[in-house]
This record gives structure tokens, C-alpha cells and sequence, in this order.
């Protein structure tokens, strides 16, 4: 195996922050989240899961897709990308697989979209392997692991003395091409152990968690289960929020500058959630999805019904934040459950 | 730095060439788009289709495009002043700069109705995306059997593209049937639901199709009273609303179940609608 020591990888990641967007785990105040960072002495490498997914660097919570002046009557429009390239450090496997989610809709579905395109390009993902499951994580019921390297770049994993350094890409590669990197006996430790084996936050092999298949959720449209998980719910949207994939946007106008003869206006996409109270009622003042379990009942849809009928991927990776961070314990994993048993799988 | 390539979510740049009051709260905008891709894009246009409209400053929205290319280039929407974009919409004046993005969604399948004979039911704005249809209609009167269009409103002062009523009467084999829910001292015609005056007119089914467009609960109710007429569901054509924030397929705002009404639609046969996981309801 390819291995590195932390003393390298902090140089090459000082080096790397000159030249690109350097983005990675962070303390703030008290917080893991991925952040920009100036330096590597900034930069978290001993971390649970981020509270925040990965997905607001590619789908920004509040991103400028044009910029608009107005001179009297003329308008021009200038289209928004940044130019820098961009690395993401320590992103968990489990956020890289919620971009390959969002890939399916945002890539692979005509038309592509420009705007996370160009961020998907510009950036190259280098993970950092988890060394064991953590509060809510069920990625090993979602088709991932702590240790899997396949939706990013490059992979690293702690070993005594330093990290194994995978190298899943020529993306991956090119960028390493800075970092001193020696040749090791054997394989990076975790990827020997079967995905039971992982320890959840009591120790012990986390539960697996059930995926019922699509056209099993068809007939449970009506069930008696979205009333039950969905009458708690209090529309406050912190789990699409949270969400590696959830990917649901708004476009409005602001104007930032008016002077004389000269309007500046910003386009604005920014995230949405389907949980929210009036998401689909329309110009007349009809809601066609009024209630809180009929809005709960469309975002688990979403993820194992339409997504995956739709896209491909399921549109969950298990990465379990909605889990911890919903005020009233909507788990998810009880959703899956439930659905399992109902319809008989 | 630029887009190599098309950009969806980029609108063409145009300016407004015309305004022109439609009923209380509803304009006609006349847009002419100034860049050669935009017209390029808006050459062929389908009836049914629709566009998003930008209001510099406010934002955009979706709107059906209530012209049709016989008309020239110049794209036409009735705009009821309903929101924010709308209300800014609603304050701009003639050669105001706006932009249009699109077209967008399906359409209404003209060449596969061709011989049947057409029944058309619009209900106040909802008339907005069926005027292409009419157009399209008497423009090809040959093509197709006999129309009968059946107009409503809330009241008399919401009634949509009255200037064009009596070019749809004279026209070969069309009738056109106007009611509203509220008189007024004006009015002399029809009063009651468009269920009643769509009773009352009685269109026969054979050799029939139906293009509905209204609020929901007006699409509803018009299915079941078409039903007991004897149309069948594979018989009836209808458009739905939803809001939308991209219109190709991205946003998530508009989903009916695992539809898109923007990718999907908004066309749809009601046999298809029936289907949906998700009521429109």
C-alpha cells in the first residue's frame, strides 16, 4: 500500500490551499463542519461525521447564477462560476456517495446542470475513511462503508504512523503528484473486515436497516404508517437540510445596488424543502399536499420510490444526520422498517 | 468566466412590445426576444407548452405561452396579477426589458386529434394555454371536426380574450358557450359552473376529444360530469399548474408522485392522470 505520513500530508495540503478552494472538517465553535480552510493547522484530521454534508459545495445553499445590470433599457447577463479549483479533504465516504446520488439527476439527466457541473469539475474529493460507525450512520444498509473508496478521488486511511493512501482516479492521482508517498507492506487495515464488523457508537455491529424496492412502496401510498410518523413532524425542514441528497431548489431575484441609470440584480438559486408547508400549493391557492404526513410521506418517497424509479440511486446514503438533528425523532430507520414489515419483505 | 454551451437556467433577453388589458387583473404581455438564439429557440413553438418569464429584479415564473408561431415572433402570455413577479410584471411598460426562458414541456398532441371533433373548456386564466389550441384550430379549420368551445369565468369582468369571440363564432363548425358563476347587471348570458353549461351543451362523444384547463377542482369535476356524457378518460386531454422553479426536471417543486409536471406535462391525458400515485387534487 501507498502510505504517507500526517507531517507530509500537512505540508502538501499547505501547498494545495495556494492554488485551490481547500475545503475540509473544521472546528467551529464546537462544531465539525467542512469549511475553507487557509492552512492544514486549521484542519481536523480525528472527527465523527460533519453535521453538515459536502452537498453545499457543489448545490450551495445560496449560490448568484447570473448577474444582471440594467443600464435604462438595456440588460446584460453575466453567468456566475467561480474559476478556482477546488479540494474537498476528509469527506466521508458516505457524502461522496451522496454526490454520485446527485450526479444521476444533476449530470447524467439532459439537461445537465451547468452550475453543478462546474463545481463537480472543478473539485476533486479526498477522503478520509471512518474508523467506525457513529450515532445514526447506517451506510452499510445504503449500499456504502466507512472505508469504501468508490465515489471519490483519493482515500486515505489512518494506519499507525500515518495514512494508506488509495488512489481511486486519475483526478486522484494528478493531485497527489505533490505528496511524498512510500511504498508499504500489505492493505490499508479496514478494508480487510466485513461491513458487520464495523463498530456502531455501543460497539457491536449496527442493525441493518431494510430496503423495500420501489413498486412494494406503490401499494403503501394510503398506509396507516404516514399518519403515524408524519403527525409529529413540525415541517421545520432541518432534515433536508441536513440531507447529503436532498436536492430540492428555489430561484429568486435580489437587487444589490441601485443607483442613477444602474440596477444590479443577482439571480439566486438557493435550497428548498418539500417539507415545508405551502411547497406545492400553486397560484390559485391550491395545495394539493396539505398536511404534514402527506409532505413526510413525499421525501421518503422521493429517496426509495420515485429517485431511484426516476434516476437510479436511491436517494439516501445513510449517513444518518436526519436522524440526530430532527427535533421530534422522526428516524428514518423506523420509516424503512415499518415499510419493510408492511409490505411483507 | 462563461458557460461553454447551453445554459437551462439562463433566460434569451427581450423587452416588452406591447401590454394590453385582458379582464380585471389580467394583461396581455407581447414580448419580442432580442437575441438570434432566443428566437431561435422560440421559432417552432407547440401549443401547451409554456415559459418562464423574468421579471429583472423580482424574479421568474412559468406561464403557458398563450400565442401561437402563425402569429409572428413575438410570444404572447396573459399574466393575472397574482404575486411578486406577477405584481412586477404587472408595473412594467412598454420596451421594459424582460427575459424569457424556454419553451418548455409537452404539448398538445394537434396532429394526433386530426379528424376528431374537439371540445375545448377553459375556466378564467386557465383559457391562457388553450387559446393556442382555438388558434391552431381555425387556422387548420379543415383538419378537424366540429369545435365546440366552452368559456367561463367567476364573473363577467374575468372573462379572458373577448376580442376574439366573435371571429371563434364565425368561424366553419365552431360554437362557443360563455358562462359565469356571478352575473352582473352587464351580463345576459349563461350563469352556473361550466359542469352545468357542459350538461347543458351536451357535446357527443363519438369521434371526440376534450382539452380541459382551469383550477384543479374545476378539472375534477369537469372529468366526472364528461363521464356522464359518455367520454371516456382516453378521450380527455387536460394541463396542469404547479408551481416550478426550473422547469426541466431539476427543482423538485413541481413532483405529482414520481411526474414531473414540468418534464412530464403539463399535458396529460386524464387516463394517465387517473394513474398518477399522487392526486393533482
Amino acid at each position: 500500500m501507498k502510505f504517507t505520513t500526517l507531517d507530509e500530508l500537512r505540508a502538501w495540503l499547505n501547498h494545495l490551499a495556494q492554488e485551490h478552494d481547500l475545503i475540509a472538517p473544521r472546528d467551529v465553535d464546537g462544531h465539525v463542519l467542512y469549511r475553507p480552510v487557509a492552512s492544514s493547522g486549521e484542519i481536523l484530521f480525528d472527527y465523527e461525521r460533519p453535521e453538515l454534508s459536502t452537498k453545499d459545495y457543489f448545490l450551495p445553499a445560496t449560490e448568484v447564477l447570473l448577474r444582471t445590470e440594467r443600464r435604462g433599457g438595456d440588460v446584460t447577463l453575466e453567468e456566475v462560476l467561480p474559476d478556482r479549483k477546488q479540494v474537498l479533504f476528509g469527506i466521508r465516504p458516505c457524502d461522496a456517495q451522496g454526490l454520485t446520488v446527485l450526479d444521476a439527476l444533476f449530470l447524467q439527466q439532459e439537461p445537465p446542470d451547468v452550475y453543478y457541473r462546474h463545481h463537480r469539475e472543478r473539485t476533486t474529493l479526498v477522503g478520509l475513511a471512518c474508523p467506525q460507525m457513529w450515532e445514526g450512520c447506517f451506510c452499510t444498509s445504503m449500499g456504502g462503508a466507512p472505508d469504501d473508496p468508490t465515489h471519490l478521488d483519493v482515500l486515505l486511511t489512518a494506519v499507525d504512523g500515518g495514512y494508506a493512501v488509495q488512489v481511486v482516479t486519475e483526478k486522484g492521482a494528478a493531485l497527489l503528484e505533490g505528496l511524498a508517498l512510500e511504498e508499504r507492506e500489505g492493505e490499508p487495515p479496514p478494508q480487510s473486515l466485513p461491513p458487520q464488523s464495523w463498530g456502531g457508537p455501543r460497539g457491536g455491529a449496527p442493525k441493518p436497516v431494510p430496503v423495500t424496492p420501489p413498486e412494494k412502496w406503490r401499494a403503501l401510498f394510503e398506509d396507516g404508517l404516514w399518519q403515524r410518523h408524519g403527525e409529529r413532524c413540525l415541517s421545520c425542514r432541518i432534515c433536508t437540510y441536513v440531507c447529503p441528497t436532498c436536492r430540492c431548489f428555489d430561484v429568486t431575484d435580489r437587487v444589490v445596488e441601485v443607483r442613477p441609470g444602474l440596477t444590479r440584480i443577482e439571480r439566486i438559486r438557493a435550497w428548498d424543502a418539500c417539507t415545508s408547508t405551502n411547497y406545492r400549493r400553486i397560484a390559485g391557492g391550491h395545495n394539493p399536499r396539505p398536511t404534514k404526513p402527506e409532505r413526510l410521506r413525499n421525501r421518503f418517497y422521493c429517496k426509495f420510490c420515485y429517485y431511484p424509479e426516476d434516476f437510479g440511486p436511491l436517494g439516501c446514503v445513510g449517513c444518518g444526520r436526519c436522524i440526530v438533528s430532527c427535533p421530534v425523532n422522526i428516524d428514518i430507520r423506523e420509516v424503512l422498517r415499518d415499510v419493510a414489515e408492511r409490505s411483507g419483505e | 468566466m462563461s458557460t461553454s454551451g447551453i445554459n437551462p437556467l439562463r433566460p434569451y433577453l427581450g423587452h416588452l412590445a406591447g401590454v394590453k388589458d385582458l379582464a380585471t387583473g389580467i394583461k396581455l404581455f407581447q414580448i419580442e426576444l432580442t437575441e438570434s438564439e432566443g428566437q431561435a429557440a422560440f421559432a417552432d413553438y407547440k401549443p401547451g407548452q409554456f415559459a418562464f418569464v423574468s421579471a429583472f429584479g423580482a424574479g421568474e415564473a412559468p406561464f403557458g405561452i398563450t400565442s401561437t408561431p402563425a402569429l409572428g415572433p413575438t410570444l404572447e402570455f396573459a399574466i393575472n396579477n397574482v404575486g411578486h413577479v406577477t405584481n412586477t410584471l404587472h408595473q412594467l411598460d412598454v420596451g421594459d426589458p424582460v427575459g424569457v426562458r424556454g419553451p418548455l414541456g409537452n404539448w398538445f398532441p394537434m396532429n394526433e386529434i386530426k379528424g376528431r371533433n374537439v371540445v375545448v373548456l377553459g375556466g378564467g386564466i386557465g383559457g391562457a394555454p388553450l387559446r393556442p389550441v382555438i388558434h391552431t384550430l381555425l387556422d387548420h379549420r379543415a383538419d378537424y371536426g366540429h369545435l365546440t368551445i366552452l368559456w367561463a369565468a367567476r364573473s363577467p369582468d374575468l372573462l379572458v380574450f373577448t376580442d376574439e369571440y366573435d371571429n371563434w363564432r364565425s368561424a366553419a363548425e365552431t360554437e362557443l358557450h360563455l358562462t359565469v358563476d356571478r352575473g352582473d347587471e352587464t351580463w345576459s348570458g349563461n350563469v352556473g359552473l361550466i359542469t352545468q353549461l357542459l350538461e347543458k351543451v351536451g357535446p357527443l362523444p363519438q369521434s371526440a376529444v376534450t382539452i380541459t384547463c382551469g383550477p384543479p377542482i374545476m378539472i375534477h369535476f369537469v372529468t366526472l360530469t364528461l363521464k356522464k356524457l359518455g367520454f371516456t378518460l382516453d378521450q380527455m386531454l387536460t394541463t396542469l399548474e404547479a408551481r416550478m422553479h426550473c422547469g426541466i426536471g431539476k427543482c423538485g417543486r413541481c413532483n405529482l408522485g414520481e411526474k414531473f409536471v414540468c418534464t412530464d406535462g403539463p399535458v396529460f391525458w386524464q387516463s394517465e392522470v387517473a394513474g398518477f400515485l399522487e392526486s393533482f387534487l
